[in-house]
Order: C-alpha cells, then sequence, then structure tokens
C-alpha cells in the first residue's frame, strides 16, 4: 500500500535532517548575531594591547569613556536623535494615518511602495548628498538668494546639530511612515466609522482611539530612528560639525584607532539602551501587537 | 465608504502633502543626478550636459574591480538570505514560539550597522585567532585564515543585515496564501516538496522575486558592516566613500553616486508598474467574475 | 442490517454489521499543550458507509477527521485504515483523498490540471489521465469545464471540482471537511443529494464532517456525535432521532423538551422521575438507582397541547404548565409554555392539525405525551 519514502522526503520530512534544515536560519542568527552581540559585554571588560586586546577584566574602557569628553557629545546626540524622532512622527504619521484611512486598499501599498523609493537609495547616499544641497553654496541657498527671501547664506543647516538632525528626518522618515503604516494596519477600518458615529472629533479619535491603538507600532519606529540615529557614524561625520559624535562613530573611531574594549564598550552601551527602550515599550504596550497584520 | 462624504479638498491637500514629503526626500539624489551630467561640477556657473564623468568611472580600473566584488556579494548574498528568509518563514509558521522566532529575527533592524560591523569584526577576529591556535596544537596549518576578514566575513554581514526584510516581505507574501492548497497537494499525494513547488510557489512568486530585488538593492547601497568586515578588497559602496571622504565630492562621485540611485529608482519603479499592471489585470478578471455565472 | 438496541459504553460504537472495517480508531486522542481537543475516541466505521461526524463548533470533530487524513499527529491511540495502522504516516502516504471547506483549487491550474493533479504525481500517462479526468467530471456534472479557472466557478462548482479530483484517485476512504458549509441554503440541500449519489455510485467510504443535522441526516448512513473532544454516541440517523442514549445526543439532535431530576424509584417495568415540581413516569428497562441524577426527553413533536381540567387520554404522563404563546413557522406552529420551575418547553403541531382554539396567554395547560414516547438518559 505505502510506497517508500522518497528522497526529498527523507530529507526535507520528518526526518531529523529536515528539521535541522529548519533550524539553520535560526541557527545562523544565534552564532553570527547574538553571540558576537553579547560578547562585546565580555570584550568591553578585556584589557587593551597595542594591536589587540588580552583577556583580563577591568573597567578602563568605561571609564575613558565616562569621564572624557566624548561622553558630553554622545549625551547631546541622544538629544538629537530625539529630536529627529519627534519631527519625523510629526511628519510622517500623518501620511500612515492617512493613506490607511482615505485611500482605497488597492492603492495603499503602492503609495508606500513610493515611500520606498527614497530608502532605496543608498544612506550613505542621501547623507552624502545633503552637502551639495545644505552647504554654503549649495541648492536651497541658492535658491532662497534668487529668490531674494535672504540676501545671506544661511550656514547653520551644515555642519551643524541641526544638519545632523536634518539628515537623520531625511534618512529616516520613511521608517516612520512604514511603521506607522504597519501599526495602523492593526487597526480594525471600522473604528474610524464607529468615531465618527459616536461623533468623535477629529483630535479626539486621535488622541484617545489612534494613538493608543498604534502605539506599538509608533513606539517600534522610533525606537528604530532613535537608535540608528546614534549608531550610524556617517551622520555626525559628514553633516555634524567638527568635535560632533555619536556612538556609531566613536566605536568604529576606536576600532581605526586598534582601541577594541573601548569600541566594544561603546557597542555594550549602546546594545544596552537599545534593550532598556525595548523593554519598556513592551510593559507598556505589549510590542508583540506590531505583527497582528502580518501574522 | 467616508471618502464620499470627506471634503474633496482637504483629501487633496493630504495628497498633495504626502507626494511633496516624497520629493522632498528624493530631492538631494535627484539633486546629484543634476549635478552629475554638469560638465564643469559642482557649484559652477555654468551647466553643459555631458556624459563624460560616467565615461570616467568605466574605464576606471580600480572601480570596475570594485564593482565586480559588489556584485558577487549581491549575487551571493541573494542566493543564501533569499531561502534563508523563506525557511525562517516556514519555521515561524510552524513554530509554537512564535513571538521569540520574530524577535530574533527583526532585532538587527535596530542595531544600527556601526555596532553591528564592530561587534562582528571583533567575533571574526576571535574566531581566526581561535582556529589558529588549534591548528597549532594539532601542529599543522589546516585552520588557518578560516575566519579572516574577507568576503565570507562581508557575506555574513550583509546576510544578518538583509534577512529582516527579507523575512518581513516573505511572510507578507504568504500570509495571502492559505495552507488548505498545501494540505490539498498532500492529499493528492504530493510530498512536502512536491506540494510546496507545484502548489505553493507557482503563488508567493512574486513575494519572492521582490525579496530578491530587494536584496540586491540592499547590497549594492550597503556600506558600513561591509566596509568593517570586507578586509582587503574593494567594494563599490567603500571606494566611493573614501573618495568622497578624502577628496571631497568630487566630479566622478557624483557620477558614481547617480549610478548607484539609478539602479534602486528601475528596480522599484518596475516594481510598481508590474503591480500597476496586474491589478489592472485582476480588476478585469474580478469584473468578468462578477458576472452571473452559470447556474449550478 | 438488524437495528438493534443502542446500548453502548461512553465513547465507543457498536457495529451493526460485520462488513468490513474500513477506518478503525483506537483510543484516538489529541492535545494542544494543556487543550484537550480530542478525549480518548474508539470508532468504527465499515466499507462503503456514508459516515458522518456531527457536532458543534470546535467539538473535536475536524480534529478527528484531519488525524484521520494525516494533517494532525496524534497525541495517543492508533488510526487503522483497512487493518494498516497509518498513525504515522503523512497524508500522501495513506490511502485517503480530502474535500476541504473552501479555497483548496489550485488557483494557477485550470479544473482539468486541477483534477488531474494526483494523476500527474503518479506520472499516470496522458492518455489514460485524460479519460479518467473527463470520466470523473462527467460524474460530478461539469462536463465541458476542463479549461476553466477555478475564480471563474461558482462555490458549487468548486466543491465539484474538488471532489472529482478526490475521486479520481480511487483511494479507499473520502474524507469531507464541512465541504457545504460556505454554499448558501438552497444549493446546500441540493448538493446534499448528489454526494449521497455519488458515493452510492462509487461506493468508497465517505467521512463527512458537518455541524448542519439536516445536512448529516440527509447523507448518513450512520453518523456519530462528537462534542467537547468526546465520542458521545454513534448510530443511523434515525437511531439517533428517536432513541438517543445521552442527554447530550437529545439536547443536540432534533427539537426536544428534556426535564433533568431525581431518580424516586426503580421498577423493572419503569423508573418514576421527581423534577421537583412534579413525578413523572418512564417506561424504559434501565439501570437506574434510586437517587441517581436522570433526566427525560420527549420529542417535542410528540408533544401535546391538553386542557388544564379533565381526564388525561390513557397511556399519557402529564405536567402542569402556563400557556404563553405560539410561533407559526410554516410547516410548524410552537406552543411555548413555562412550567413551574420557571423553564421553558416548545410543543410542536404539524400546522393545520393540533387545537383548533388556542388558550390565553398565562391561562393554565397541561402538555402530555404517550409514557412510550419518553426516552431516559442517565448521563
Amino acid at each position: 500500500m505505502p510506497a517508500p519514502p522518497s528522497f526529498f522526503e527523507r530529507v526535507f520530512g520528518e526526518t531529523w535532517l529536515g528539521r535541522a534544515a529548519m533550524r539553520l536560519p535560526l541557527a545562523f542568527m544565534v552564532a553570527f548575531f547574538l553571540i558576537p552581540l553579547a560578547l562585546t559585554y565580555v570584550w568591553s571588560v578585556f584589557e587593551r594591547t597595542q594591536f589587540w586586546m588580552k583577556p583580563g577584566f577591568t573597567l578602563f574602557s568605561y571609564v575613558n569613556f565616562f569621564t572624557s569628553a566624548r561622553l558630553e557629545n554622545f549625551l547631546w546626540s541622544m538629544g538629537h536623535s530625539a529630536v529627529s524622532v519627534v519631527i519625523a512622527f510629526i511628519l510622517g504619521f500623518p501620511i500612515a494615518v492617512f493613506v490607511r484611512r482615505r485611500v482605497p486598499q488597492v492603492a495603499q501599498h503602492r503609495v508606500i511602495l513610493l515611500f520606498l523609493l527614497p530608502f532605496m537609495v543608498s544612506e550613505i547616499i542621501r547623507v552624502f548628498a545633503l552637502r551639495p544641497v545644505l552647504q554654503r553654496n549649495g541648492l536651497v541657498n541658492t535658491v532662497l538668494m534668487d529668490l531674494g527671501i535672504t540676501s545671506q547664506p544661511i550656514t547653520s543647516i551644515l555642519y551643524t546639530p541641526t544638519g545632523v538632525i536634518i539628515g537623520e528626518v531625511m534618512s529616516f522618515l520613511p521608517f516612520m511612515v512604514f511603521a506607522g503604516f504597519l501599526a495602523m494596519e492593526a487597526l480594525p477600518k471600522y473604528v474610524f466609522e464607529i468615531c465618527e458615529d459616536l461623533g468623535a472629533g477629529r483630535i479626539r479619535t486621535f488622541v484617545d482611539v489612534i494613538l493608543p491603538l498604534a502605539a506599538p507600532g509608533i513606539f517600534a519606529g522610533s525606537v528604530f530612528i532613535f537608535v540608528n540615529g546614534l549608531g550610524i557614524a556617517l551622520l555626525p561625520n559628514i553633516l555634524g560639525g567638527p568635535g560632533a559624535v555619536n556612538a556609531g562613530l566613536i566605536a568604529t573611531q576606536a576600532i581605526t584607532a586598534l582601541d577594541f574594549p573601548l569600541a566594544m564598550a561603546v557597542s555594550a552601551i549602546m546594545m544596552t539602551t537599545l534593550l532598556g527602550l525595548l523593554y519598556i515599550g513592551h510593559r507598556l504596550f505589549d510590542l508583540t501587537k506590531i505583527l497582528s497584520p502580518i501574522t | 465608504m467616508d471618502e464620499q462624504y470627506g471634503s474633496k479638498l482637504t483629501h487633496r491637500l493630504k495628497w498633495a502633502y504626502t507626494l511633496l514629503l516624497v520629493a522632498t526626500l528624493m530631492l538631494p539624489s535627484c539633486y546629484v543626478i543634476y549635478i552629475s551630467f554638469n560638465e564643469h561640477g559642482f557649484g559652477a556657473a555654468k551647466y553643459d550636459f555631458t556624459f563624460d564623468w560616467y565615461k570616467v568611472i568605466f574605464t576606471d580600473k580600480l572601480l570596475l574591480n570594485a564593482l565586480g566584488w559588489t556584485l558577487r556579494l549581491a549575487v551571493l548574498t541573494t542566493l543564501i538570505v533569499v531561502p534563508f528568509g523563506l525557511i525562517a518563514a516556514k519555521f515561524y509558521k510552524t513554530t509554537r514560539h512564535k513571538v521569540l522566532t520574530v524577535a530574533v529575527f527583526l532585532s538587527p533592524l535596530f542595531v544600527p550597522g556601526d555596532i553591528l560591523g564592530s561587534a562582528l569584526l571583533v567575533f571574526f577576529k576571535n574566531l581566526s585567532q581561535m582556529f589558529e591556535a588549534f591548528s597549532d596544537w594539532l601542529g599543522n596549518e589546516w585552520f588557518y585564515g578560516w575566519f579572516d576578514l574577507g568576503f565570507f566575513s562581508a557575506l555574513v554581514g550583509l546576510i544578518i543585515y538583509a534577512l529582516p526584510y527579507v523575512f518581513i516581505v516573505i511572510l507578507i507574501t504568504m500570509a495571502r496564501y492559505r495552507d488548505q492548497q498545501t494540505e490539498a497537494a498532500r492529499a493528492c499525494g504530493a510530498n512536502a516538496w512536491q506540494a510546496f513547488w507545484h502548489v505553493e510557489f507557482p503563488q508567493i512568486r512574486a513575494g519572492i522575486f521582490s525579496a530578491c530585488a530587494f536584496t540586491v538593492i540592499l547590497t549594492f547601497n550597503e556600506y558600513i558592516r561591509t566596509s568593517l568586515l570586507k578586509g582587503g578588497f574593494d567594494t563599490f559602496t567603500s571606494v566611493l566613500v573614501s573618495q568622497m571622504l578624502n577628496e571631497g565630492m568630487s566630479e566622478s562621485s557624483y557620477a558614481m553616486s547617480s549610478l548607484v540611485t539609478y539602479i534602486a529608482v528601475a528596480v522599484i519603479g518596475s516594481i510598481i508598474v508590474i503591480t500597476l499592471i496586474r491589478t489592472e489585470s485582476l480588476e478585469r478578471e474580478a469584473r468578468a467574475k462578477a458576472q452571473p455565472a452559470m447556474a449550478s | 442490517m438488524t437495528l438493534q438496541p443502542n446500548v453502548s459504553a461512553p465513547g465507543s460504537d457498536p457495529m451493526t454489521s460485520a462488513r468490513d472495517v474500513a477506518v478503525e480508531v483506537i483510543g484516538l486522542s489529541k492535545n494542544y499543550g494543556a487543550v484537550r481537543a480530542l478525549a480518548s475516541v474508539d470508532l468504527k466505521i465499515a466499507a462503503g458507509e456514508y459516515f458522518v461526524l456531527l457536532g458543534p463548533s470546535g467539538g473535536g470533530k475536524t480534529t478527528l477527521l484531519r488525524l484521520l487524513g494525516g494533517f494532525i499527529r496524534p497525541s495517543a491511540g492508533t488510526v487503522l485504515l483497512h487493518g494498516h495502522d497509518v498513525s504515522a504516516l503523512p497524508p500522501n502516504r495513506r490511502p485517503t483523498s480530502m474535500v476541504f471547506q473552501s479555497y483548496a483549487l489550485f488557483p494557477h491550474m485550470s479544473v482539468a490540471r486541477n483534477v488531474g493533479y494526483g494523476l500527474k504525481l503518479q506520472n499516470m500517462p496522458k492518455a489514460e489521465a485524460k479519460d479518467r479526468i473527463a470520466a470523473m467530471l462527467e460524474l460530478v456534472g461539469l462536463t465541458g469545464y476542463d479549461a476553466r479557472m477555478p475564480h471563474e466557478l461558482s462555490g458549487g462548482q468548486q466543491q465539484r471540482v474538488q471532489l472529482a479530483r478526490s475521486l479520481v484517485l480511487e483511494r479507499d476512504v473520502l474524507l469531507l471537511d464541512e465541504p457545504l458549509a460556505a454554499l448558501d441554503a438552497k444549493l446546500r440541500k441540493d448538493m446534499c443529494l448528489e454526494l449521497k449519489h455519488i458515493q452510492e455510485k462509487v461506493g468508497i467510504t465517505f467521512v463527512h464532517v458537518t455541524h448542519n443535522q439536516e445536512e448529516a441526516m440527509t447523507v448518513a448512513d450512520r453518523l456519530a456525535i462528537i462534542a467537547e473532544g468526546e465520542l458521545i454516541e454513534a448510530g443511523t440517523a434515525r437511531d439517533v432521532y428517536e432513541r438517543p442514549i445521552k442527554r447530550f445526543t437529545a439536547d443536540f439532535v432534533g427539537e426536544r423538551a428534556i426535564f433533568d431530576g431525581t431518580v424516586a424509584s426503580a421498577e423493572k417495568t419503569g423508573v418514576q422521575l421527581d423534577l421537583g415540581f412534579g413525578t413523572i413516569a418512564v417506561k424504559a428497562p434501565a439501570e437506574a438507582s434510586a437517587g441517581a441524577k436522570a433526566s427525560v426527553s420527549i420529542r417535542s413533536e410528540l408533544l401535546e397541547l391538553l386542557p388544564a381540567e379533565g381526564k388525561a387520554p390513557a397511556g399519557f404522563e402529564t405536567l402542569e404548565a402556563t400557556y404563553r404563546e405560539s410561533v407559526y413557522l410554516g410547516l410548524t406552529i410552537s406552543h411555548v409554555v413555562s412550567l413551574p420551575d420557571g423553564s421553558e418547553i416548545a410543543v410542536r403541531d404539524i400546522a393545520g392539525a393540533g387545537p383548533a382554539k388556542l388558550p390565553e396567554a398565562g391561562a393554565p395547560v397541561r402538555i402530555g405525551w404517550k409514557a412510550e414516547d419518553a426516552s431516559l438518559h442517565l448521563s
């Protein structure tokens, strides 16, 4: 009656080999992502040698970081990142609401694809390309002066914290739209109709209904922007003024200087910040809800 | 629904705002493209259209070499990461620990490239040393150079980078697929592979191809992880960045940046166009179906 | 097939003839973590039988069906198909095929390719496959639909294609998972009869899952009531409708008035059940001990509305009640009365029969029934 199992069945079916294959991506992630990141904590307490590091336990790197001038700049960069998150939210989230509510279902994904377009341009290009735009003699200033709106070029939008913020917002706005869109997909459409039925005004609808329900997605998007703003070295490197740093720049500079424990210490601090934020978010919002539209 | 009762004007304004935002985001890249065609480069008073800078790129041996490496990385990453994403999506559907699985596969999104790159760099160096020490202990050189910084390490970094995106795209594609189809195929006598290949794959094909295109673009654009992990060879982005950091933005770097943008725009543009065409044909089918079918 | 009294232990089912056993399930159970989807179930289905698993949603009937098909692995127990233990085999290795509720046709294949999929997997020569496909399409009444695509078909047509796709494989057992649930009522009635005729023509064993009683009774040779993960009772449609053993069956199948109470006394001829507001006698031999909890049920169409005064007809048991209202339902009229303990009972009359003059709301009446029409349920 039953025929003997075929080769593929034996490999990918209910055999141990099949089960192993199913777990391969997970194993890969654990081996090359989770473990290295976990080890940053270990390496951050190693001692620095001239070209490498040697195992030991010392808090020198942390002390070095927390007592140096870098710390102040680092904290400033956190502030700038936070500002970028807020601006991105104000600019981008209404679009997600608008698309979800007013745009017919079929076209919704096309609009999201539109925002995929700037995301598809390389992150470095997006940052570098801001220089000819924001420079003293760049596009913005040329246009403003030609139109007679200003008589002097604006110098405060590049090589300043403002420049970094502009760069962050431009780089990550699409993510806020995506995260907002995902968050809004978790909202059943009839919610809006109920609100209108009940006579709730626009603002009340927004504050009492949309925000709480979409909170997990908004939070995830915000964490994403915040962490990446802190982590991408190019942002302060290209757009910030002298001495502008963020965690990513400190880490890569440390690596170039062959101070590996310091780089690992900065990474560990970043990881801790990230985990802390995610934990807080989970306690507040139950972040697992974000994926309900997909699952 | 509520579109009928809302104000047409505010609707148009909101659309205008959305498009304006997209345009603003694209502005810097478009400006770069604009400059790349100028014979005199950036900031010059005159504007003479030329393809010269592009010609320079394609004759520069260093650049072409870097382009080759980038292409190799892109192809290999795609070949590995898309099946990974597929397996991960299937694993997610069958496992009971759904939240943990998703958390693991999406977490690289929240770790900035510089941080991950640094951690992986140290990780690989350590692995290299461990393997070399092991080799020495064995008294030979079998395990030398396995984990040196090079193609493999860059590949690993890119796979970690791209996997969350591929995972999401494939999950979304599979969300529309009904599992009864696989069961029906199994009930007809198909084994697990046949059921996947004959029935499931044709229906998720589009999503898989999108994932492939996505990955190619992502690898092409990626800079920081690759540059930290690649060791000796040059990639397109690393050449571009080192040029821009050292010499400022030269004319050829404008052309190079534009090139990268074209690829991205071409791929996304064609996806938009293709989905437009498909929704048209689907709508036509739906209209035909809506006509009364013969009595059963 | 002789009718035997439905005396059976809980969770098992009596075979009413000595035919070939197509499906046998022994001690089958399925748990999802702490949730018990199916408790230990024992069942035998004869070859060539049209067997229905009837029960409320979420009760375990679909779980049982999918265990038969190999789509789920049992937590305990065995599944035997024609004597072979298939418990560990995947669906493609079992002599079963399946018809699903919906969305199971391959949308990228035409009707002919859908039906021929299983044959293609067997590497059947094209000519032979073509003949078989044509024969199957004729059997389900879809000749000429070869080139249609699934989205061009109506719901009923899609189910027929599924049927053809499963039957063309000539397996021993056909499983049907609520195949008519997605169709509207009129279509369901027509397709019910068609399914029965096709099964009679083809002659293989059908196992059909549904929550719809009328559907079950139309097609079934025998049926089993599955609820809360347990096999409550099994038998022919007539057995289950006219002589249910379990209280659950009485409550689930048909419309019955059910009275719960305690056994006041038990003799050879019958049992006296104390309802709290009255005592009724039930004529049924049963091993009931005084003090045990029991229930009595009577089909609502066998109840009669009697005047409050006067002698009841001979052989009738009666209870006092208060008349509430009557509901006209076309074929039947339901007279709703309330009992002294507050519960409401419906007495059904075929429209046209029954009392010519209806009482006033709140008026005292009596409901009565022939003593032998009542069933006693000890569990």
